[in-house]
């Protein structure tokens, strides 16, 4: 006889053996059980989640989240990722737009002051170099 | 996630061999109830989530390590005895945890011999030899061979390799042979 030949024999006698346990141990099993049955997470549901910017497929309803093909999740992840990209490359756009302003504002003022038309007082005072933009219709 | 019908089957159907488990390896009935009892709360509490294929495993890892822990508590309480009863002079009062387990074992073998039938005998006279057999074989035996589990699975659950499993199950196999023989039982 080999190892599992064995093995599936000694299995059988010990399931025999579970079948022949004393009344005060399958009672004291049954309770267990219920007290571990009372702390059951009853209604527990595990939260579904939808991103808030969740590209809308046209056939809507929650049911439909994990039920779409690959590719409509791929549409719907592109749907997200696109308008966050877009923002992105909007908001350095415009810092970049008011970085230029600002030194073209700068060069200017450093100019007048080099070229001796204007005293070095001319940086504490900030009207004056709002004037001097306005005058070079920057 | 397992509902609590299904959760109550599970542990219906995993109870008494789980008992069983536990009754190998502490060989004492109240303790092996405890265990059983504290990984059932363990897995209705922390675990009761997930879906119902999961709780068999789950509930297998779950008693090992409450077995493993019953041990590590047992070995820190035992630790504090010895040293306090070191500072004790009157050593005639003490208890012995090694004669109460003692007794009681061989009232449990003593039972089940005398009282049963003579199939009761001999499952009576396996489970003894099961229950002699070195922790490590034992656990490796009844993990693959009664929780079904696979050479794989066994070896994540003991933390050894799986080279190790199948000597721990063959050394187990071969020395519950020679054992049974010795007692006249060939299966």
């Amino acid at each position: 006889m080999n190892e599992v030949e064995f093995a599936y024999r000694v299995r059988q006698a010990l399931n025999e053996g579970t079948d022949q346990l004393p009344y005060r141990v399958l009672l004291r099993l049954e309770q267990a059980r219920r007290t571990a049955l009372a702390r059951h997470k009853v209604g527990l549901e595990r939260p579904l989640w939808i991103p808030a910017l969740r590209f809308s497929t046209g056939w809507g309803g929650l049911a439909a989240v994990d039920q779409t093909a690959p590719a409509w999740r791929w549409i719907r992840r592109l749907g997200l990722v696109v308008p966050i990209v877009t923002l992105a490359v909007g908001f350095v756009g415009i810092y970049r737009w008011h970085e230029d302003q600002a030194v073209a504002e700068h060069a200017n003022m450093d100019l007048a002051v080099l070229l001796d038309d204007t005293p070095i007082d001319t940086y504490a005072d900030k009207g004056f170099g709002v004037m001097i933009r306005d005058e070079q219709g920057i | 996630m397992a509902t609590r019908e299904e959760l109550g089957e599970f542990l219906a159907s995993a109870e008494r061999r789980a008992y069983k488990q536990a009754l190998f390896a502490l060989r004492d009935e109240d303790n092996a109830l405890d265990v059983v009892q504290d990984a059932m709360l363990k897995l209705a509490e922390h675990y009761s989530d997930r879906p119902a294929q999961e709780l068999a495993p789950l509930f297998t890892r779950i008693l090992q390590n409450s077995i493993h822990d019953f041990f590590r508590r047992q070995k820190v309480r035992s630790t504090w005895v010895t040293l306090l009863s070191a500072f004790s002079g009157n050593q005639d009062s003490e208890e012995d945890p090694l004669e109460t387990l003692e007794a009681a074992e061989g009232t449990q073998a003593a039972e089940s011999a005398a009282d049963q039938a003579e199939r009761s005998q001999i499952v009576a006279i396996i489970e003894e030899e099961i229950a002699n057999l070195p922790a490590r074989q034992r656990q490796a035996f009844l993990l693959r061979y009664w929780e079904d589990l696979d050479v794989a699975e066994t070896a994540a659950e003991m933390g050894c390799s799986e080279g190790s499993v199948k000597t721990h199950c063959s050394r187990a196999t071969h020395a519950l042979a020679q054992a049974l023989l010795a007692r006249g039982i060939t299966l």
